[in-house]
């Protein structure tokens, strides 16, 4: 088991398990940040349509991950 | 699976959907459990944790960090600084426009279908954490399922849980020495 210092020890060795780690936090720091931008969207009236083209998805994908509202 | 748990495991999932409903959160996520581990006394799960020497409030304020940066811990925000991203400027940035906690708040859900009852779902990763006691309990060819072995699975795969527990000396090897290596040898699960 590796602990976190000795992640932070090999992060100039790169090492893959430091990337990879990396990319995983980076996706849920996204998931957190488009939820942080989405409901700050929908509290200024902004649509679904209107979401989901700024992130470029579809309106079904957004509504669908974010819910009725 | 859930008739092979103990007492002392059955406590820490109740405990964890408790948690989970206190801190007003839709589901009960794998950082629910473990807060859950900490209340219990008198188990194999306490003793490792105790044994090992865990001060439960900084758990508690390890998670409440990681919580706070949208579910980044200490280690990946060490690994995401090596690609030069700087995860405290991005959580104060968006504090300072939406709110101190933006990013700790999940997804906007207008229908919030559990909030009103007791009633939480587990995510995918608390499911894994349980289902992973079940073959953490199987390697060690233990045949009930108690809170050492909930403690065991939530060090044993990547998450947010085992970099806090690993940044409180708390790893697999390190639980598996106190507790021993159960009836069959030393066997990690997969």
């Amino acid at each position: 088991m590796t602990d976190a210092t000795d992640l932070a020890e090999r992060a100039g060795d790169r090492d893959p398990r430091v990337g990879l780690r990396a990319v995983a936090a980076l996706r849920r720091l996204l998931e957190q940040l488009e939820a942080v931008q989405v409901r700050s969207a929908r509290h200024q009236g902004w649509s679904w349509q209107e979401i989901a083209a700024e992130l470029g998805v579809s309106r079904q994908a957004v509504h669908k991950k974010y819910g009725r509202q | 699976m859930f008739e092979r748990f103990t007492e002392g495991a059955r406590g820490v999932v109740e405990g964890a959907v408790a948690h989970a409903k206190r801190a007003d959160a839709d589901e009960v996520e794998p950082g629910h459990l473990l807060l859950a581990l900490l209340d219990a006394r008198g188990t194999k799960g306490a003793f490792a944790l105790s044994a090992l020497g865990v001060r439960p409030e900084a758990v508690v304020s390890d998670l409440e960090e990681a919580r706070r940066r949208g579910g980044v811990s200490a280690a990946d925000a060490e690994a995401l600084a090596g690609l030069g991203i700087d995860v405290g400027e991005i959580v104060s940035r968006v504090e300072e426009t939406h709110g101190e906690g933006a990013l700790a708040q999940g997804r906007p859900r207008g229908r919030r279908l559990w909030s009103g009852s007791g009633h939480r779902p587990f995510t995918r990763e608390a499911k894994t954490v349980l289902e992973q006691s079940l073959r953490v309990a199987l390697a060690r060819k233990e045949k009930s399922i108690g809170d050492e072995h909930l403690l065991l699975a939530m060090v044993a795969r990547p998450g947010v849980v085992r970099d806090v527990l690993a940044g409180c000396g708390v790893t697999f090897d390190a639980v598996e020495r106190v507790l021993g290596n159960g009836n069959g040898g030393a066997a990690k699960a997969g």
